[in-house]
């Protein structure tokens, strides 16, 4: 495996890191609402944790664009 | 270190005020579902505070910031890629499952999904590599308290073992995750006090990178070249974010275990999802002093560049300061002491003794096993805690046979978890047969770690589908609640599941 990543600019790694955050983000906006809700005292907006997940993940993004090459 | 009086007065006040604090939540324990899941009354940002207390050892500040003294900025991918998208995955995927299905344990909830043989194997797995961790964290403690002190190392043992089993022993996980909520407060106040001490003496974050870039041009990247030996690229992101990360916040008995004290699913969700925001400032306190140190004195060469946390303490800290930052130093062990003191007992007692010697038992009696269990791990750490220093390799070694572990135990939890088709021998096999791959590159082609996680896990997916496609699939009755598909289906099953986690129905 490591002959093979060898060739691979270092460019790729930054561009696979992206590609997994927002396939992240977009994985948690699948779920559906019910699941996300289940339990939760209230439906109100903050509560639903696909928000908390796409912040992370976008926090996650600007961290990696800046800093990852 | 000299400490001051000052700092002593803070020190000491500390030690003494968290055990008192945690005894209190003694009045809130008289069964064995209080003491090994706080009676399942956690709130969501009680859970949050206390995994990344119990995440946050003294170790990964020494380990940290010398890593950050060596590499850079990419010591902080074990906190970024190395935690967040796992703690996601974890938070929506596998958290609710282990919550609906009434568990204690993450091996009960695979002994569940798939037989007892793979219960077995990750119980004895988890409870050994737990026992062995306390020893190593409590000669940590030990040697602590011997230096900053002045406390002779067996004096130090007994006092770490008086602060931490006081209130674990007798308010079990309510206890270990309330002191865990005091104790990240400390850890961050004096964190961040540090690392702004630190940036104001290299002249802010533009002074700190002047004086670094010039000679190591690549410590502010987080991607380093596939020819680094220990931080390659690939590595980082298939082993560690891929396999190894997703492996411990997913499958890590004392990070599930808060979650499973949740008062209700959605709770033990945000409780997950939450940690990941105080997370994500970890490098702050962790990482961040490593670079200030080379800022600040780029002569520490090989071992000595481990010592580049109590370098930045010892030569930066104000008196009262370096109290603050060693009460957090003491705050991030015995924050990891406890909750690992805590689940090596749950384990033990839910699945060893539970369910091979004492079957059908009073609640009281599991109770009252439980407590004498950490009671024991106790003892047994003060007596293994000096055999880590005659073998200092110890703790590299359970880390690495956790590793070879933990790349099956992930691959057939979330098959577990998302296939239904996924069987119990081929769960067991998948199980086998990863660590077999994992062991083999291990002795034999010694491969790094991270390569090692990354095809480990790859190989007991595939044993898994295989196995499980020749052979019969499981009854739908056994899966109920297990399997994402079939829960989400079905809104009657939610509802039932639901109310036998929260113990209000046997069913």
């Amino acid at each position: 495996m490591s002959n093979w990543f060898r060739n691979l600019p270092l460019f790729w790694a930054l561009l696979i890191a992206v590609a997994g955050f927002l396939g992240m983000l977009i994985w948690a906006w699948f779920r559906p609402k019910a699941y996300i809700y289940q339990d939760a005292p209230d439906q109100r907006w903050w509560r639903d944790l696909r928000i908390w997940a796409s912040l992370l993940m976008l926090i996650q993004i600007a961290l990696y664009v800046v800093f990852g090459t | 270190m000299d400490i001051r009086g000052i700092d002593l007065f803070i020190v000491v006040a500390y030690l003494v005020a968290i055990p008192i604090f945690g005894v209190y939540f003694k009045r809130y324990v008289h069964t064995e579902q209080d003491y090994f899941l706080a009676g399942k009354m956690l709130p969501w940002w009680v859970i949050s505070m206390s995994i990344i207390g119990t995440n946050i050892g003294a170790y990964d500040y020494m380990g940290a910031a010398g890593g950050a003294y060596r590499f850079g900025l990419a010591q902080a991918n074990y906190e970024w890629i190395g935690a967040i998208p796992a703690m996601i995955l974890s938070a929506l995927l596998f958290v609710p499952y282990y919550w609906k299905a009434g568990v204690y344990t993450v091996p009960e909830f695979l002994g569940k999904r798939y037989n007892t043989a793979v219960r077995v194997i990750e119980a004895i797995l988890w409870g050994s590599f737990l026992a062995c961790v306390l020893g190593v964290f409590f000669w940590a403690s030990g040697l602590m308290l011997n230096e900053y002190l002045g406390l002779p190392i067996e004096i130090a043992l007994i006092a770490t073992a008086l602060i931490v089993g006081i209130y674990t022993i007798t308010g079990g996980l309510a206890a270990v995750a309330m002191t865990d909520v005091v104790q990240l407060l400390v850890m961050f106040i004096g964190g961040i006090a540090l690392t702004i001490l630190g940036l104001w003496a290299v002249g802010g974050w533009e002074g700190m990178v002047q004086k670094i870039i010039p000679s190591h041009p690549d410590h502010f990247k987080l991607f380093l070249p596939l020819d680094n030996p220990t931080y390659p690229w690939a590595g980082m992101i298939f082993g560690l974010a891929i396999v190894l990360s997703p492996a411990w916040w997913c499958c890590h008995q004392a990070i599930i275990q808060r979650t499973l004290g949740a008062r209700g699913e959605w709770d033990a969700k945000a409780g997950m999802l939450f940690a990941a925001f105080p997370k994500m400032f970890i490098p702050m306190l962790v990482v961040l002093p490593g670079l200030l140190t080379l800022a600040l004195n780029p002569n520490l060469v090989g071992a000595d560049m481990d010592k580049a946390f109590p370098w930045l303490i010892k030569n930066l800290l104000p008196a009262g300061l370096a109290g603050l930052v060693f009460a957090a130093f003491m705050a991030a062990l015995i924050s990891s002491v406890d909750s690992t003191l805590n689940s090596a007992a749950t384990l033990w007692t839910r699945d060893i003794y539970q369910r091979f010697l004492v079957k059908k038992a009073s609640d009281k009696h599991y109770l009252n096993v439980g407590r004498i269990l950490t009671f024991a791990f106790l003892i047994w750490a003060i007596i293994f805690a000096p055999v880590t220093k005659k073998f200092p390799g110890i703790y590299v070694a359970m880390q690495t046979l956790l590793s070879i572990f933990q790349g099956p135990t992930f691959a057939i939890t979330l098959l577990g978890i998302y296939w239904k088709r996924a069987t119990q021998w081929g769960g067991l096999a998948g199980l086998i047969g990863g660590v077999c791959i994992s062991t083999t590159l291990f002795l034999f082609e010694k491969w790094s770690f991270l390569y090692v996680a990354w095809w480990s896990f790859c190989g007991s997916i595939v044993i898994n589908i295989i196995i499980s496609l020749i052979t019969r699939p499981e009854p739908t009755d056994k899966l109920q609640g297990l399997v994402y598909g079939l829960v989400m289906k079905d809104k009657t099953l939610q509802e039932i599941l639901s109310k036998r986690a929260k113990g209000e129905t046997n069913e």
